[in-house]
């Protein structure tokens, strides 16, 4: 699907209807760290990615590898799209991009979410063809199956087809050990049934610390002066 | 001003539009988990309380006083009000009740939001007579001075004026001063401009403590 024709594809920022302009605080503070800072790992998404600086696992985990946190909670393909283009990819050279988005893309499709992702990681490539990428599949939400947990798995069945396409691009799915037998989510992984708690912050950290590690060793470090 | 009129206080669930029924979910759970327990404390409102729950200074501070946690995101006053006239309070008898929901009701005034708050006092009282409801001011929020600052400090000074008079209710001011001399909050405190940081929920939860703890031993047998 091109981009003309897919609304997931279309940057676009978030419209400040509360009145206190928080979205564009977050995404000029975004920019402004990639001023100050050398990341060697970027996480960007929604809700899912920024909770996670929120607890102890990010400091223990992640900030050791350097990495800055670029999550905005209720951002859809669609925003995260607009802020990449707009500053939050300038003055960096992440080696390892985490990207995690598209559970809140409620007005479009499975196909237009997964294409949404696809335009994201495309752009991400091509601003920074020496970096590598970590996609993560959309986890299962809701308390009992719905439809958006069918559209959820749809996505990640086409981003799983799709992705490895692209390039130097791996996708994950950690949604795996949510979902019990009887279908239920359990209030001790997702307080909400959609966001995670800090015990499964934990699990899903350590597979996704495993494999940056791999990427992460696998690639030359730069030297700084290179950089310039 | 009468319910009919305040739509803040008119009591209205959250509607899925989401599709995965989340919000009906949360509730239905709210009120099989008080058929259980005998909470002394209850905390309901919206985010701010449902992510308190999920760090380490609820279990430090809150848990030892066998405290519940009913908090839902993005509820507002109406949302609130709602969940407890039906089944959040039925099974149990917590002796102190704290409110903290407000900021979400964009839309609406002042003193609109304050009709909302003591809305969800009355139904508190109505159905716990012997709990004391702590009501906790509403937080300023975005990264610079903004509407919505104003908003909320309006809707504290009416708050807290319409409580004064009533002896099972009391005000709590809980801002630890988040706003500095230039008129930022900090994402260290804030980091989305709206939400606490672990570190600022411990500034905020301590005093909220004291003034629980207080209230429980007042209300000994």
């Amino acid at each position: 699907m091109s981009t003309e024709e897919n609304p997931a594809a279309e940057p676009a920022p978030v419209i400040d209807v509360q009145g206190d302009g928080r979205w564009m605080s977050q995404h000029n503070r975004f920019v402004q760290e990639c001023k100050d800072a050398e990341p060697d790992v970027l996480f960007v998404g929604d809700s899912m990615v920024q909770l996670m600086q929120q607890y102890e696992v990010w400091r223990e985990v992640f900030s050791p590898l350097h990495a800055l946190n670029f999550g905005i909670g209720g951002d859809t393909t669609c925003n995260v799209l607009w802020r990449l283009q707009n500053g939050e990819l300038e003055n960096i050279r992440p080696r390892v991009v985490v990207l995690w988005v598209g559970t809140n893309n409620h007005e479009h499709t499975a196909d237009q979410v997964a294409g949404g992702i696809l335009a994201i990681a495309k752009l991400v490539l091509s601003r920074l063809p020496k970096s590598k990428m970590i996609v993560l599949g959309l986890l299962p939400r809701g308390e009992f199956p719905n439809p958006l947990r069918e559209k959820n798995a749809a996505v990640n069945n086409l981003l799983r087809a799709s992705l490895p396409q692209l390039g130097p691009v791996q996708f994950i799915d950690v949604g795996g050990s949510f979902v019990h037998s009887d279908g239920a989510i359990s209030s001790r992984d997702m307080f909400d049934f959609l966001h995670l708690t800090a015990s499964a912050y934990r699990t899903i950290s350590m597979t996704l610390h495993e494999l940056l590690l791999q990427m992460l060793e696998e690639m030359p470090q730069e030297r700084r002066a290179l950089l310039v | 001003m009468s319910a009919d009129s305040n739509p803040a206080a008119s009591p209205s669930p959250c509607q899925d539009i989401q599709g995965d029924g989340r919000w009906m979910t949360l509730h239905n759970r709210f009120v099989s988990d008080s058929k259980g327990k005998e909470p002394d404390v209850l905390f309901v409102g919206d985010s701010l309380v449902q992510l308190l729950h999920e760090f380490e200074v609820w279990r430090k501070l809150f848990s030892p006083l066998h405290a519940l946690n009913f908090g839902v995101s993005g509820d507002a006053t109406q949302h609130v009000l709602w969940r407890l006239i039906n089944g959040e309070l039925d099974y149990i008898s917590p002796k102190v009740v704290v409110v903290w929901v407000g900021t979400n009701n964009h839309g609406n005034t002042p003193e609109q939001i304050c009709g909302g708050i003591m809305a969800i006092v009355s139904v508190i009282h109505q159905k716990l007579p012997h709990a004391h409801t702590l009501v906790l001011g509403l937080l300023p929020r975005g990264k610079s001075p903004n509407p919505l600052r104003e908003r909320n400090a309006s809707v504290n000074a009416l708050v807290q004026a319409e409580v004064a008079s009533l002896s099972h209710v009391s005000f709590l001011d809980v801002d630890p001063g988040f706003i500095h001399s230039d008129g930022s909050i900090l994402h260290q405190d804030m980091y989305d401009y709206l939400h606490l940081t672990q570190q600022a929920y411990q500034k905020v939860c301590q005093p909220l403590y004291e003034r629980i703890k207080s209230l429980l031993d007042k209300q000994a047998p």
